[in-house]
């Protein structure tokens, strides 16, 4: 299959604007013959909304730009990043996967980084759950940025029997050092890397880039494939759309070489965990 | 500390771009010192936007600097920029013919509002943006004159230590006798910026990097090598000044109010 990253700078707080970007990738992922396209996280809104959430967010069932989106993912899967009003006056950072005229998924951020330069808990309500679903290229989970970023989350797509791991960010850049990249990318890159080999399933990380409010967005988007090898990835800073033929076969292939997922005991990290909680001291 | 100049370079230069196209201006404005900070961002402003758009304005007081007066206006022939030389004394002096002072800390930071003053109004008058010159070193031990030469409209330099610009400028080729200049406010004759901080900007970068990017408590930075009278002054030159990294602070007595919880990016609808 072919996947697509767009590796986009999104207009803050302009939805219109934004909506138009998408078409365009769409439209060119389409020429490409890409099977799915991934938009970063909010790439339908910008990243530092503050305030401005609720004047940006909408309700996926009923916005006519989702009825447009739905429309277009008849031959082309694609995965948008927005802000979602999930009830009256709840408001949700949240990505919606397009397929076959459908909704496929909708996930709900779950880690909302809250600590130095990030701010998301006073402004969004969290997700609660990491879930597979079923896609024209089997089974999926998608994440929101911080959401890779805990073992967690990613083991409970693995359990969930994920083949592909799809994360959406806005991954500001930071840390200089005498290499010509951030220290943060290299960090997402090490993640990749370690979750693809452990897991074995695609890791497909769509970054943005530009800057708001002088937060520069890294880019350096990438895939890895299920044996932790780097197969893809977008140059740093830069806008850049990126298309990769990527073969599903290597699941079966790495999952043969080492059978991590067949020995894998939930039930056992279950009990563990609940004894965990159970002790907790406070 | 070490910095890769060329992805710095690339960084920033796309900062100023990315700002001009957002606040819709083409054309930038700054004070040029014949100094380092604001040497290097002409060169990366030029390298943004293009030589025809930047104005460069060399201010001095009476014939004080003037050997840093021709520095600027070779700075400003090499990148082929337009300058002008605006003589700021006539404006100071006739404010303290009548209030007279003998300090020299309050004739600099008057000069260094009156400068804040005239680039204001050529930016007005020229359709231009305020390109700031604040290093990550003044900012943090509030080296410079609130509303004087921390003013400005975007600051690209803001998150570079002096001795990461000084690696900057050798990057972009600034002449050497500009990189090697003593660094100084400029505020009086003789006056250089390490005379004053009892300090070299080696030492200073070096402790704040400590103190700042890897958060390290002031214990732990003494007992890494760095003397105690060293690490203890350039803390007490932060928390001095925090005044001048923040808005003023309002009362909030409101359901919603600027400030506390009225809360939109710099880039709102942009």
């Amino acid at each position: 299959m072919k996947v697509a990253l767009a590796q986009i700078r999104p207009v803050l707080g302009n939805i219109r604007e934004n909506f138009l970007m998408h078409i365009d990738y769409i439209q060119r992922a389409k020429k490409k013959k890409a099977d799915l396209l991934v938009f970063p996280e909010l790439s339908l809104t910008g990243y530092t909304l503050m305030d401005m959430v609720e004047e940006v967010a909408l309700q996926p069932h009923t916005d006519p730009i989702f009825k447009k989106f739905k429309a277009l993912s008849q031959d082309l899967s694609f995965i948008v990043g927005f802000v979602e009003e999930r009830e009256k006056g709840l408001f949700l950072n949240s990505a919606a996967f397009f397929s076959q005229n459908k909704i496929l998924h909708i996930h709900r951020k779950v880690y909302l980084p809250t600590y130095g330069m990030f701010e998301e808990m006073k402004f969004f309500g969290q997700g609660r759950n990491f879930t597979t679903f079923l896609t024209p290229f089997g089974k999926a989970g998608m994440m929101v940025c911080y959401d890779f970023l805990h073992l967690g989350s990613n083991y409970l797509l693995f359990v969930g029997g994920s083949e592909l791991i799809i994360v959406i960010s806005a991954a500001p850049g930071r840390g200089l050092s005498d290499q010509e990249t951030y220290a943060s990318s290299r960090m997402w890159e090490l993640m990749g890397e370690s979750i693809s080999h452990f897991t074995q399933t695609f890791v497909i990380y769509c970054n943005r880039v530009g800057y708001e409010d002088g937060k520069s967005f890294a880019g350096g988007s990438f895939i890895f494939n299920p044996g932790g090898q780097l197969i893809a990835r977008s140059p740093y800073v830069d806008e850049d759309f990126l298309v990769k033929e990527i073969d599903l076969e290597d699941i079966r292939k790495f999952r043969k070489k080492r059978p991590y997922r067949r020995d894998d005991k939930p039930e056992v990290i279950c009990e563990a965990l609940k004894r965990v909680i159970e002790n907790y001291e406070d | 500390m070490k910095i890769n100049p060329d992805f710095v370079e690339r960084l920033i230069v796309r900062f100023i771009k990315e700002e001009f196209s957002k606040l819709n201006f083409e054309t930038g404005i700054l004070g040029l010192s014949g100094g380092l900070d604001s040497s290097v961002c002409a060169f990366l402003s030029v390298k943004a936007l293009g030589p025809k758009n930047i104005i460069g304005l060399i201010m001095p007081y009476k014939n004080t600097f003037s050997k840093d007066v021709k520095d600027a206006e070779n700075i400003a022939s090499h990148l082929g920029i337009s300058s002008r030389v605006i003589d700021i004394s006539p404006m100071v002096d006739a404010y303290y013919v009548n209030y007279p002072t003998k300090s020299k800390i309050l004739k600099g930071n008057k000069m260094a509002r009156e400068r804040m003053s005239i680039l204001y109004d050529v930016s007005a008058r020229e359709r231009a943006l305020i390109l700031g010159t604040s290093n990550k070193t003044e900012l943090l031990l509030g080296y410079g004159t609130i509303h004087g030469d921390m003013a400005c409209a975007i600051n690209p330099l803001g998150d570079l230590y002096k001795t990461q610009i000084r690696q900057l400028a050798r990057h972009l080729k600034i002449p050497d006798k500009i990189v090697k200049k003593k660094p100084t406010a400029g505020l009086w004759s003789g006056q250089t910026d390490e005379g004053e901080l009892g300090l070299t900007y080696t030492k200073i970068d070096r402790i704040l990097y400590q103190l700042v990017d890897l958060k390290k408590m002031k214990n732990e930075v003494t007992s890494s090598g760095f003397p105690k009278q060293d690490v203890e002054k350039i803390i007490k030159l932060i928390k001095g000044s925090e005044f001048k990294r923040k808005m003023p602070p309002i009362p909030k007595i409101s359901h919603r109010t600027v400030g506390h919880d009225f809360l939109y990016p710099f880039d709102r609808s942009k």
